[in-house]
């Protein structure tokens, strides 16, 4: 049995399809991201998921119980961490973990451990009686994934676990996320390429409503991506010997002196000679990995950040 | 217990909010302060009098040495022999009424017809016409003699109840305030709502019964210090407490519950804490055509019979009553109306709640 399953699952605002149909099947323990730009359809998947919003079509079920039959066993196995960051501000560490571990039906003695642990993986430990309306941005993205965490559900929904964070926050966060990698089945949001990159076993990329690759992060950027990428650090190159490249080759980006040829088989050494003899000067040159932003771009036409 | 966790994390988000608190907790001593000293519950100020007295009789002097000598009217310096000048200074400001004794007022009384009085004051500004004739009406009838239409006889409580407007405000205002309890406990909801909180909350395994248990029970301790602080309020002002004490804060209390039951309604309805605020387009006209300001005895059926269908008018006849010395009896109807509301405000809450978990 997958932890999650979807099946054709849809969701209609009026005339707007915010969901299209998608299918989902996550493995137990997989930590799986679902990448996307804003408004592709990432929050409304996992809020039919979590019970929040009711499908117009399809179903969903987690771990076996039907998202719209049996919500409240739904509820029971699941740790959210919402977009926003939503904590009682008044309240410090302890008891916005108390509240939802209690909640959960856990004991007071469960709460208090599992509080401890969480507060002292997080490093909250310090400020854990402090109201959280004075934490930082980090401090309360931390404290409400340990929040998330506190029931010790099976299946954890993480929406956009980083927004808004600056770099090394958000490196925090992801380091904190991946500890728990094969011990929940974690579905991720997230658009930012490097996030889903870094954390996920698997990727669905998402747009306008519709999963439109699925696949690790190796092969979306090999099987779905199938040219590789060649750059080059360059000067005085001419538009003519760029109308020649793009003649040549798929794809060509150039910008600050960067020079982004993309192509299913790349001659490497051919192109160096080649803008040798056409008077180019090449500082460098070299091999380049696709991103998950090039795997975006080469299947929706259009940048994660649109 | 669910709705413990959720009432108590409700109840520190309040009790830790000093703004939120010191109106929860300020706002029934100033209302008890500023309506009663306004009314004039504490020191009623006598109603200031100018007599035009156009018979210039014996008897005429007379009428207005006796109104001189009630203990609620004041009476202007000089006494006016022509209208016209009482006219001027009504025009101008100088006057807020008059009272005009005609030509004839002697041999009227004296020939035992129908003996004639006005009462002149500027239209824009009725409420005094209103207040004033029933004033003048018993003072005249006292002077002349005549038995008044309807004899209403006080008995006991006149003697024991200090000051009676006190006695006829404190309840009304004391279950107006109460009814804020709407506004607040709505906004509370609606402002969790707004924020996610509450969508947050809907992704745990908790019922909406808990919900909304959790989210009235921080109001329950503010219900009964307010209950107690308009009550003693009251008292220091001047009310008086002919009958069972207990009694009245049982009425306020479930009338303070079928306030927090129409505010979860409210919350329930509402997307956001601005929103919360529709609930004053209940709570005015609700105290108002409840008799919390004013006595609706004179109210049209129709808003009677309104008014009835609410809570709010049994909270405040039935306090102003046992605080005037009815005995339970005579109030258990009131009792179990407003019981009777609570019980299916709050279920109306729990079912519209349970709508807003999923959308």
């Amino acid at each position: 049995m997958n932890a999650v399953q979807a099946f054709k699952l849809t969701k209609k605002f009026d005339s707007l399809v915010a969901v299209n149909g998608i299918d989902l099947e996550i493995n137990k323990g997989e930590l799986f991201s679902l990448l996307g730009p804003n408004g592709a359809g990432k929050t409304t998947t996992i809020r039919m998921l979590c019970c929040l919003l009711k499908p117009t079509r399809g179903t969903a079920s987690i771990l076996g119980h039907d998202i719209v039959k049996t919500p409240f066993a739904v509820k029971e196995v699941i740790g959210v961490s919402p977009q926003d960051t939503i904590l009682s501000e008044r309240l410090n560490c302890w008891e916005n973990l108390a509240l939802i571990g209690k909640v959960h039906g856990l004991s007071s003695d469960t709460v208090e451990r599992r509080s401890k642990e969480l507060l002292e993986t997080m490093e909250l430990m310090e400020r854990a009686k402090d109201q959280v309306r004075k934490f930082s941005g980090g401090m309360k993205r931390r404290l409400s994934i340990a929040m998330a965490l506190v029931s010790d559900p099976q299946v954890l929904f993480l929406d956009e676990p980083t927004l808004g964070l600056d770099p090394q926050a958000r490196r925090t966060i992801w380091e904190y996320i991946a500890g728990f990698k094969g011990k929940k089945t974690i579905l991720l949001t997230t658009h930012y390429m490097e996030e889903a990159d870094f954390l996920s076993d698997r990727i669905g990329i998402i747009d306008e409503g519709n999963v439109v690759a699925l696949g690790t992060s190796q092969e979306l950027k090999t099987n779905i991506f199938e040219m590789r990428c060649m750059v080059v650090s360059t000067e005085n190159i001419t538009a003519e010997v760029m109308a020649d490249l793009q003649s040549k080759y798929s794809r060509l980006e150039i910008s600050k002196g960067r020079l982004k040829i993309y192509h299913k088989d790349l001659d490497f050494k051919g192109i160096v000679d080649y803008l040798h003899s056409r008077g180019v000067t090449v500082y460098s040159a070299a091999l380049e990995q696709p991103t998950l932003e090039d795997v975006f771009i080469q299947i929706t036409g259009k940048k994660l950040r649109d | 217990m669910k709705f413990w966790e959720i009432g108590k994390r409700n109840l520190k988000e309040i009790y830790r909010n000093p703004v939120l608190l010191g109106f929860l907790l300020g706002m029934p001593v100033a209302f008890m302060l500023v309506f009663v000293a306004a009314t004039g519950g504490g020191q009623a100020s006598p109603i200031s009098m100018s007599i035009v007295d156009e018979d210039r009789s014996q008897n005429s002097s007379a009428f207005v040495q006796y109104i001189g000598g009630v203990d609620a009217i004041e009476l202007n310096d000089p006494v006016y022999s022509e209208e016209s000048q009482a006219q001027e200074d009504l025009d101008e400001g100088k006057i807020s009424f008059y009272l005009l004794i005609p030509s004839g007022f002697e041999a009227a009384q004296q020939t035992q017809q129908t003996v004639n009085l006005e009462l002149i004051y500027k239209a824009a500004d009725p409420m005094i016409g209103l207040q004033l004739k029933p004033i003048i009406e018993a003072v005249g009838s006292e002077f002349l003699g005549v038995a008044p239409a309807l004899n209403v006889e006080l008995k006991g409580t006149e003697s024991i109840i200090k000051n009676p407007a006190v006695n006829f405000y404190a309840p009304g205002i004391a279950v107006y305030g109460l009814m804020i309890l709407i506004s607040t406990a709505a906004g509370i909801i609606a402002g969790d709502r707004e924020k996610g909180f509450l969508a947050r909350m809907f992704t745990t395994p908790v019922k909406p019964s808990d919900f909304i248990l959790g989210y009235s029970l921080p109001f329950i301790p503010v219900l009964i210090i307010s209950t107690l602080i308009y009550l003693g309020v009251g008292m220091a002002l001047g009310l008086t407490v002919v009958g069972n004490l207990g009694h009245a804060f049982l009425i306020f209390f479930l009338v303070g519950l079928c306030g927090i039951g129409i505010g979860m309604i409210v919350g329930s309805l509402v997307k956001s804490e601005s929103q919360a605020g529709v609930s004053w387009l209940f709570i005015v006209p609700a105290a108002m055509i409840s008799g919390a300001w004013f006595t609706v005895d004179r109210m049209p059926s129709v808003l009677r019979s309104v008014a009835e269908a609410l809570p709010f008018i049994h909270a405040i006849d039935a306090s102003r009553a046992v605080l005037n010395g009815s005995s339970f009896s005579a109030i258990v109807l009131d009792i179990y109306w407003l019981i009777g509301w609570a019980v299916v405000l709050f279920a109306t809450g729990i079912v519209l709640f349970r709508r807003t978990m999923v959308s």
